[in-house]
């Protein structure tokens, strides 16, 4: 029973780092001292009055922006740099023009830059890019976008959710790029354009071809700057790598890959311009399995000696070092809530073949090292485990997890995530090679756009709507349906009725408005670079944000799930079973936040009296069941009119279980107003309190394959039970069984609240101190103080 | 509940309820994998460092959380014996008034009285630890009984692991082995692995500490290794001044060498002072408070001797000071 206090060593990058390594990683890290290069925001555009280069639906899923919005709509507009665009560019559809305005940019106006000693080069991506409209299209967007941006702002300000037309969150055929190279694919576009008589979709397919040009004209500046650095290089090993650089930008991304250094530049310069493209830096913006399509090239040139397994890891590692370059973009907006920390440029390891066999590779070991040497944001690793997950693997794993306090990757389990995806109607036969985005968000990789963050609803809302007959309390104003004063309910069914309808209307509310998003970016703001290496858009002549892709969602995540299900099953046991509570006190009560004695007695009776999600038991659980079924399946019924994407469901909740806090009423789980809401699929802090066996069955009993996205829980160890190998087994057969009996994903955290207050109070001496959030990771340091006492009373809670 | 007095000890023979003050899942410290520990209430033994004080008296107990109190005097209003009164000091429970039924529990709002030990049913035991059957089967984990003392209540013990080995669960017992042979056949057949606690070799300081003499516990030890020839885990609580002497390990050490051929392993559990609350709720005096923790040198030193004395696996886990 008694348990070792072992004292946490805070991960750090490894000792070992080979010096070229070192140096690139803190030169990342000295944001203020890099005057010669800074990744920040450029912004160009055509000159056109009014020219937008900033679109509020890309960032309508980021509350805490909304009072900037307008500051930075105005001032990147002000800021941008004029690009001089040929006389008869109007004349061309707007994907035609885009394409053409990103080649004009990126081959006179995108600086380049490579830093000394890099080996993958490729430094500046952040743009804002002008939306190249016409005045009379100008019009419609702005009268469209804004008059959205106004509902938005309702529908948030009362805290039903938010939702916008997110960009990223997408896999790239980067395995296509290597192969075929862009010259490849632009000679398969080349041979469509043939086949078609349609003007418009040879503009679109034109426009695809121009931007994969404008890769190719980039990476050869890129040669170029190599070639001339190289001249002025005194050091000939330096000259030499410099000559190879210039060598290989400029094949790649042209022409296929044939080693593993051209592979690795290959996907960074088509990976960047992804961003730069669609003028959003990283989130969810995914490698897919990487470990799997860069092998061949890892393996030969291992087999035949061109490069050593020491030289592969230094490659790898000055690989990763460029994805957190995406960071600049907000290198001085400081610190917020967790947001400068959630890109999340996913890069999926491991996991399961097409027959169940376990696909983890040398390379994938490799990349292990990589990770816990780095001690890096991006790209954050998402480990997928299955049933035939080989021993050494999740030991190695859970190893992992114990060094870095947990927080470096995310583990995926297959068979629950495949369960989701054929449930949403994916084939059987491709559903193995499946693949997460952004944090734990399943989809297909290089064919399907799935949109996982774009809307999020606020599920406990409902629960305020069905006590208030349709009222927002603290405005009063009438925001849901007449469902009835709940104090003539005879019957809990009467009250769980007026529930689900009050929950249906406010989904209904926000889909309005994310299809209106999804709408406006169809017509307004093709990305035809990205369109030219996701399958289907050149086939279907439909660009990646008109339904173009092989497969098509938009993904709503549940808010609150934990603290609605145990609002309704408070009620239903309190007031209408035991009748220990009437509705009139009830409502008096969370009308007044449960102050007072009265208050807080009916508010600690409603919290030790009925059963909480969480614990195994399985009324509480079988409520949150009916929850989670009845919306999932609600918006799978639904599709976005103007591009057909159907909507599917998901748990991400992101930062939103702080962000609603204060939105949403008490309610009857016994929270007050302003305490924060349960973090998507997980218990209400502290009331889970059977441990983490108990907690993972009762996260299995709520059949997450009607939210196929994938659901994120949280669980904190605490550092004494992995102290010794011993312990380290017993987790990882812990992992096993959650991926039989338990959710999507989990991540960890192995951490101490002492440790964390300690961290609060010395910042200085905790640098290094990662800790996860929901699906992503952050420096815990960085972090507001709500946030971080947030943190704490999480792991005060510890199992 | 069927009471037995043999040798001034009270034992539960009703094999349909067991007195349990806790069912532990994710338990990761009593044996091997991920196991459930199911709690028996009462224990033959006095160690004055026992951080189960409340597995000591085998009645159910009330305790009262101050920090969860908010003073409804919902309580008081219910409790029929007039066993409570709220005090500026916190709550005075009337022990002897006091006849745990309950209702005071389910008066108050906020959980701050809570009654410890309660008689559940075998099937219920069983059903609750059968819960986590998947992750035992992963881990090869599987369920300990322990306590307080299990063979105590050996009639619901008997049972439930009857049930759990039939249902191919791993069973773990812990026990002092201060029991009857007797007792032993009769519950040993369905037992895996016995934890066995080996706490002080010198006879007279045993029976000074643990009101016991440690003559019968040896003799059990034996028989529980050569007779029924079960696997054994030995365990020794290193508590400063009461068993962490050189000659005490030594000794344990030496006699499993010599006696124990089933033993598998020799845990150091380094004395834990985080009971005291529990011992304060309890109305119970912690004679231990003020005891230091045990430095990790001492711990390492005391596992060293019990390698050289032919014992190589053995470990020591707990709190330290450095």
């Amino acid at each position: 029973m008694s348990k070792e206090s072992a004292t946490v060593r805070i991960w750090k990058p490894s000792e070992k780092l080979p010096p070229r390594i070192k140096k690139l990683r803190d030169e990342y890290f000295s944001f203020y001292d890099r005057d010669y290069f800074r990744n920040e925001v450029r912004a160009y555009t055509t000159g056109m009055p009014g020219d937008p280069v900033w679109s509020p639906h890309n960032w309508g899923v980021v509350p805490e922006l909304f009072p900037f919005m307008k500051g930075m709509f105005d001032a990147l507009r002000a800021l941008a740099e004029e690009v001089k665009v040929p006389d008869d560019f109007w004349k061309h559809t707007i994907a035609y023009r885009r394409g053409l305005f990103f080649k004009i940019v990126l081959e006179k106006y995108l600086p380049v830059k490579i830093l000394e000693q890099e080996l993958i080069v490729g430094s500046y991506f952040n743009t804002a890019l002008s939306k190249v409209l016409r005045p009379d299209e100008q019009k419609e967007w702005y009268k469209r976008e804004f008059r959205w941006y106004k509902k938005l702002e309702f529908l948030n300000d009362v805290g039903i959710g938010n939702t916008g037309a997110i960009p990223g969150h997408i896999i790239p055929n980067y395995p296509k790029v290597l192969k075929m190279g862009m010259k490849g694919i632009v000679e398969y576009i080349e041979s469509e354009i043939e086949k078609e008589t349609d003007k418009e979709k040879i503009e679109f397919l034109q426009s695809m071809i121009l931007s994969l040009e404008s890769a190719k004209m980039l990476s050869e500046r890129y040669s170029w700057e190599a070639r001339k650095l190289a001249q002025e290089e005194k050091d000939p090993q330096r000259k030499e790598e410099l000559e190879e650089i210039a060598r290989i930008t400029a094949k790649v991304p042209w022409e296929p890959a044939e080693t593993f250094w051209e592979a690795l530049q290959s996907i960074w310069i088509t990976h960047m311009l992804v961003m730069a493209a669609e003028s959003y830096p990283g989130a969810g913006l995914s490698h897919g399995r990487f470990d799997q399509y860069m092998y061949p090239y890892y393996k030969k040139d291992i087999e035949e000696g061109r490069i050593t397994k020491e030289f592969a890891r230094e490659l790898l590692m000055a690989y990763w070092i460029k994805h957190n370059y995406v960071y600049d973009y907000q290198g001085r907006v400081g610190q917020n809530q967790g947001i400068n920390s959630g890109f999340g440029q996913l890069m999926t390891l491991s996991g399961k073949g097409p027959n169940g066999e376990d696909m983890t590779n040398e390379l994938t070991w490799l990349i292990f090292d990589v990770i816990e040497d780095m001690n890096l944001l991006e790209p954050k690793p998402n480990i997928r485990v299955h049933k035939n997950t080989p021993e050494p693997v999740l030991k190695r794993i859970t190893s992992m997890v114990t060094k870095t306090q947990g927080s470096p990757f995310l583990i995926n389990f297959d068979e629950q995530a495949i369960k989701g995806l054929l449930w949403q109607g994916m084939p059987e036969e491709e559903v193995w090679d499946y693949a997460p985005v952004g944090c734990l968000e399943n989809t297909f990789q290089g064919k399907d756009r799935s949109g996982t963050v774009d809307v999020n609803i606020n599920l406990l809302k409902a629960i305020e709507l069905t006590l208030f007959n349709g009222r927002d309390i603290r405005t009063g104003k009438r925001i849901g349906l007449k469902t009835g004063d709940p104090r003539k309910f005879k019957t809990f069914e009467e009250f769980k009725q007026a529930f689900v309808k009050q929950l249906k209307y406010i989904i209904d509310k926000l889909l309005e408005l994310a299809m209106e998003a999804d709408a406006i970016r169809a017509k307004f703001e093709p990305i035809p670079y990205l369109s030219a290496i996701v399958d289907g858009c050149i086939e279907k002549r439909k660009d990646v944000t008109a339904g173009g892709p092989v497969y098509n969602f938009i993904t709503v995540e549940g808010i609150g799930l934990a603290n609605t299900a145990d609002s309704l099953t408070a009620a239903k046991k309190l007031v209408f079973e035991e009748k220990k509570i009437s509705m009139d006190e009830l409502l008096y009560h969370i009308q007044n936040n449960f102050e007072g004695r009265e208050g807080e007695k009916i508010r600690q009776i409603l919290i030790n009296k009925a059963p909480k999600y969480g614990n195994d038991n399985d009324e509480a659980d079988a409520m949150a069941r009916f929850v989670s079924q009845l919306w999932t399946k609600y918006v799978f019924t639904k599709k976005s009119p103007t591009t057909g994407r159907r909507f599917r469901g998901g748990y991400l909740s992101w930062n939103y279980w702080i962000a609603y806090a204060p939105a949403v009423s008490a309610t009857p789980d016994g929270r007050r107003r302003g305490t924060f809401l349960a973090n998507a699929i997980g218990p209400i802090d502290g009331m889970a309190k059977k441990g983490p066996t108990a907690e993972a069955l009762s996260v299995g009993k709520l059949g997450l394959e009607t939210a196929p996205n994938g659901d994120s829980h949280t669980m904190n160890f605490s550092p004494a039970m992995l102290r010794d190998e011993e312990h380290v087994e017993k987790m990882a057969n812990f992992l096993r069984t959650y991926n039989e009996k338990g959710g999507t994903a989990l991540q960890i955290n192995i951490i101490d609240a002492d440790t964390l207050r300690e961290a609060q109070k010395h910042p200085e001496d905790y640098q290094n101190l990662l800790v996860r959030i929901t699906g992503y990771n952050a420096y815990f340091v960085m972090l507001g103080k709500e946030m971080q006492d947030e943190i704490i009373a999480r792991e005060s809670h510890k199992l | 509940m069927k009471l037995l007095q043999e040798n001034r000890i009270s034992y539960n023979t009703d094999e349909n309820y067991a007195m349990i003050f806790n069912i532990e899942r994710f338990s990761t410290e009593d044996g091997p994998g991920i196991r459930t520990t199911v709690f028996f209430k009462g224990c033959p033994l006095k160690c004055p460092w026992c951080h189960n004080p409340e597995s000591i008296d085998r009645n159910p107990q009330l305790v009262w959380y101050s920090v969860r109190c908010i003073a409804t005097m919902d309580c008081i209003k219910a409790c029929k014996e007039n066993a409570l009164q709220l005090t500026p000091e916190g709550m005075y429970i009337d022990r002897i008034k006091c006849t745990a039924c309950g209702d005071c529990v389910e008066a108050c709002p906020s959980g701050a009285l809570e009654l410890i030990g309660e008689y559940k049913s075998v099937e219920e035991i069983f059903d609750e630890v059968m819960r986590d059957n998947s992750f035992y089967k992963n881990s090869e984990g599987g369920v300990t009984f322990g306590g307080g003392e299990p063979l105590l209540q050996y009639y619901p013990l008997t049972r439930l692991a009857m049930m759990f080995k039939e249902a191919g669960v791993h069973t773990a017992l812990d026990t002092t082995a201060f029991t009857a042979k007797k007792i032993l056949n009769m519950v040993l057949p369905y037992i895996d692995l016995v934890l066995l606690d080996l706490k002080q070799m010198d006879p007279e300081l045993h029976i000074k500490y643990t009101g016991v003499p440690n003559k019968t516990i040896l003799e059990n030890a034996k028989y529980i290794s050569q007779v029924h020839k079960k696997k054994i885990w030995v365990r020794t609580p290193v508590i400063p001044g009461y068993t962490d002497q050189d000659e005490n390990i030594e000794a344990v050490a030496k006699f499993i060498k010599e006696n124990l051929p089933t033993c598998e392993r020799y845990d150091l559990l380094a004395f834990n002072n985080t009971c005291k609350d529990k011992y304060d709720r309890l109305g119970i005096k912690f004679e231990l408070a003020d005891t230091p923790l045990m430095r990790r040198g001492r711990m390492q030193q005391l596992l060293d001797l019990a390698v050289r004395k032919g014992i190589p696996t053995t470990y020591w886990t707990g709190t330290v000071r450095d």
